[in-house]
């Protein structure tokens, strides 16, 4: 035994679980490869650029905004690539690159990296980046012209020319059937294409448990419920627009989600009321991205009125022994 | 009974298979003890004033105890003559006195160890006696006097005693074992442990992964109308005394209140064969079953080991550490202390000597805090674990009281689980210090 070792005497616990932030935005990304392939199928080669020019565009901004502050690039952790996916689902296939490019771009680099990396950023930063988008219009308008040599055209596409069903519903055009717009209707963002894609990624991430029930449920449940008073068909209302997506991967985002059960589904409930006062109320589009940023901000209130209450809380008795281990 | 379930937990790779079918050896005596005069929580212990170096001692005799109501008193495990008094490694952390017992073969017992009468004829009193002198404390692992448990203040009406044998530390068998072994032995203490406490019943908690130890111990109760086995989920932490006495009676006990509060008492399974021991022969504590285990163990076994027998003997009856060994623990991987050295006495808390490889040690690089809540699901005593230790990073101490760091037993499963491996536990311990240190001024 007289052997020389060195003993490493780190704090218990000493095993740990296989779990890494890595593997779990893997996970995340595996679980966007459905809708991805959906949205190419329908979209092709428009799809494929949007994709493509996100995913680099992500990548190289983080670099660049980790080498500006000098930090250790943290490419492997896969966040970078999950959010460049998030934001090219969220256009539609037509958008000029550059759009989705910029985009991207102040989503990884302003939303996330400018607040503090991974883990730091109050907002969905694919939400935000989409939403700086619409907010910033005039601007972009403006700064569109100079991209505008750089357009590239992949020659024309029948279906995507077609109007969004939300947008056919508020026309009261005839709407497609029910079953055509859950598993597939070629019109609006990549990720609007199909909520079965959606669903069978979500079922991955709840398999993996990385996402629970109460938010995606509350949001549904809400929104159910309000078109219903409303008076509206609530099954358009859901397999329509981007809340599939966004009750399913934007809302449940760890990062700017609550994390205490009860406060997920306060969150949950206010976002679905939100949605439906922006889709039936005000007729504004991306009123799905407005709500879950709403929401977002309100985070740190929602978790402090939800703090979890002690185990065997009590109201002041005296305790006998100040040792209570045993 | 047994279908409640804690919220939270986790379910880790237990590797018990590597010991469970081992059953208990008695390891050769060592040529040298070295006995701790601290093994308890509580006020620790001062030599007799006959015992010097050079005295002369026998198996069982009283070496060490203290005036303090809360303390245990220590005994020689071997017989022979004392060779050093004073400070010497320990599992804790900090060097502690001890006495250093070179044995000399002969394995004689001191001639005042002898049963201490008809037990059924015992006062409550004197089993309490009995139990506070033969230096028995909680066997599981947080040496607390067995004695001061057995011994509530006259307002706290005690009912139920639940025995701990959970056992849901991943790799430990030793309370598996005891279970299957001395079965008798366990109900025969929890009998005593009920009549010193003027208890109505007893329950005996048992993860359902040891189904053998469920059925032996069920046998053994059968005639006894007033003692229930129950068979528990098996989930980390089950054996956390708040988690099973909640499952086992229904009851929750008060935070930074006591079990004694809901007027329960629980013992592990290896103290009701300890109390057994001394209540039968005047036995005191001098040995208790220790799990040897782990990818970096040789021959991984149960052993009977001598309290005061050193780490680096055990080790060598069990055919020494491999050379990829790189965690040395005493007791479990979620809650067990990581040794720099093998140069530490076994004490009456330590349950497991489990030697980790390579393999199993992560030493991933921490992430920044994703917010995954995995910590917070997983909490068994509904804590935020992540914002207690965001509190303990920024030295915001007050704020990690409020958050109530002071209810954390470090049971792990939070650092566990956490994807970003950030060493949450590590965080509450060091707020929990912190906030100790401010509220005792």
């Amino acid at each position: 035994m007289n052997k020389v070792q060195s003993l490493i005497t780190s704090s218990s616990p000493h095993i740990k679980s296989d779990e890494t932030i890595s593997n779990a935005m893997r996970d995340v990304f595996i679980a966007l490869l459905p809708v991805t392939l959906v949205s190419i199928y329908f979209f092709q080669a428009y799809a494929v650029l949007t994709i493509a020019v996100c995913l680099v565009t992500a990548c190289l901004t983080e670099v660049l905004f980790r080498k500006l502050m000098n930090k250790k690039p943290t490419l492997y952790d896969w966040s970078a690539l999950v959010t460049g996916l998030f934001v090219a689902l969220l256009f539609q296939a037509t958008t000029p690159w550059y759009k989705a490019a910029l985009a991207t771009f102040i989503a990884v680099g302003i939303a996330k990296e400018l607040a503090g990396g991974l883990g730091w950023n109050r907002f969905n930063p694919a939400l935000f980046g989409r939403v700086a988008l619409v907010v910033l219009a005039p601007a972009y308008a403006y700064v569109n012209q100079w991209f505008q040599p750089l357009h590239i055209n992949l020659g024309m596409l029948d279906t995507i020319t077609q109007a969004t069903p939300l947008a056919m519903m508020r026309a009261g055009m005839v709407m497609p059937s029910v079953g055509e717009l859950f598993t597939g209707f070629p019109a609006g963002a990549l990720s609007e294409v199909s909520p079965l894609a959606l669903l069978i990624g979500a079922a991955y991430l709840f398999y993996k448990k990385h996402i629970s029930w109460h938010i995606p449920v509350s949001i549904i449940g809400t929104v159910v419920v309000l078109t219903l008073i409303a008076g509206q068909n609530p099954i358009y209302h859901i397999v329509t627009g981007g809340i599939m997506i966004g009750a399913f991967f934007m809302a449940t985002d760890w990062v700017s989600s609550p994390f205490t059960t009860k406060g997920k589904i306060i969150f949950g409930i206010c976002i679905g009321i939100l949605i439906v006062v922006f889709r039936v109320g005000l007729l504004i589009t991306e009123g799905v991205a407005f709500s879950i940023l709403i929401m977002n901000a309100f985070v740190p209130m929602i978790e402090r009125m939800t703090s979890r209450s002690q185990f065997g809380k009590i109201k002041a008795v005296a305790v006998p022994m100040a040792d209570n281990k045993s | 009974m047994g279908s409640t379930v804690f919220k939270g937990g986790i379910h880790p790779d237990y590797h018990k298979e590597l010991t469970a079918t081992m059953a208990v050896t008695e390891m050769k005596t060592p040529g040298k003890v070295v006995i701790p005069l601290q093994q308890h929580i509580g006020a620790p212990c001062e030599p007799l004033e006959a015992i010097e170096v050079g005295t002369e001692v026998k198996i069982g005799q009283k070496i060490a105890q203290s005036s303090g109501f809360v303390s245990a008193p220590i005994h020689a495990s071997v017989s022979g003559k004392i060779t050093a008094i004073g400070p010497y490694n320990h599992p804790l952390g900090r060097p502690v006195e001890a006495i250093t017992i070179e044995s000399d073969g002969e394995e004689k017992w001191d001639e005042s160890i002898k049963p201490p009468g008809d037990p059924g004829n015992l006062t409550p009193e004197q089993i309490r006696e009995i139990v506070r002198e033969a230096g028995i404390v909680g066997l599981g692992g947080a040496t607390f006097p067995a004695h001061v448990k057995l011994s509530p203040p006259p307002e706290k009406k005690i009912d139920i005693v639940v025995i701990n044998g959970a056992e849901c530390e991943p790799y430990l068998t030793a309370d598996h074992r005891v279970m299957l072994e001395k079965p008798e032995e366990i109900v025969f203490g929890l009998k005593m442990m009920i009549k010193a406490l003027g208890a109505e019943k007893g329950v005996i908690g048992v993860e359902d992964n040891k189904t053998d130890a469920l059925k032996v111990l069920e046998q053994q109760v059968a005639e006894e109308g007033n003692i229930t086995v129950a068979s528990l989920h098996t989930k980390y932490p089950q054996g956390a005394e708040k988690m099973l006495i909640q499952v086992t009676t229904g009851r929750i006990v008060p935070a930074g209140g006591l079990p004694l509060d809901v007027g329960v008492v629980n013992h592990n399974v290896g103290t009701a064969v300890a109390i057994t021991n001394a209540v039968r022969e005047g036995k005191p504590l001098v040995d208790r079953v220790v799990t040897v285990t782990g990818a970096g163990i040789n021959r991984p076994q149960n052993l009977l080991v001598r309290i005061g027998t050193l780490v680096s003997d055990v080790l060598e009856q069990c055919g020494g550490l491999k050379e990829d060994t790189v965690k040395l623990v005493i007791g479990g991987p979620m809650m067990g202390l990581a040794q720099p050295s093998p140069d530490i006495p076994v004490i009456k808390g330590t349950s497991g000597i489990l030697a980790l490889t390579g393999d199993d040690v992560y030493l991933a690089e921490i992430s920044p805090c994703i917010r995954c809540a995995k910590c917070v699901d997983h909490c068994p005593v509904q804590l935020m674990p992540t914002s207690i230790a965001q509190a303990a990073e920024h030295e915001m101490f007050k704020k990690a009281e409020k958050l109530h760091a002071m209810d954390c037993f470090e049971c792990g499963c939070c650092a566990y689980v956490c994807p970003s491996k950030i060493p949450l536990v590590q965080w509450i311990r060091i707020a929990k210090a912190e906030i100790a240190k401010a509220n005792k001024k």
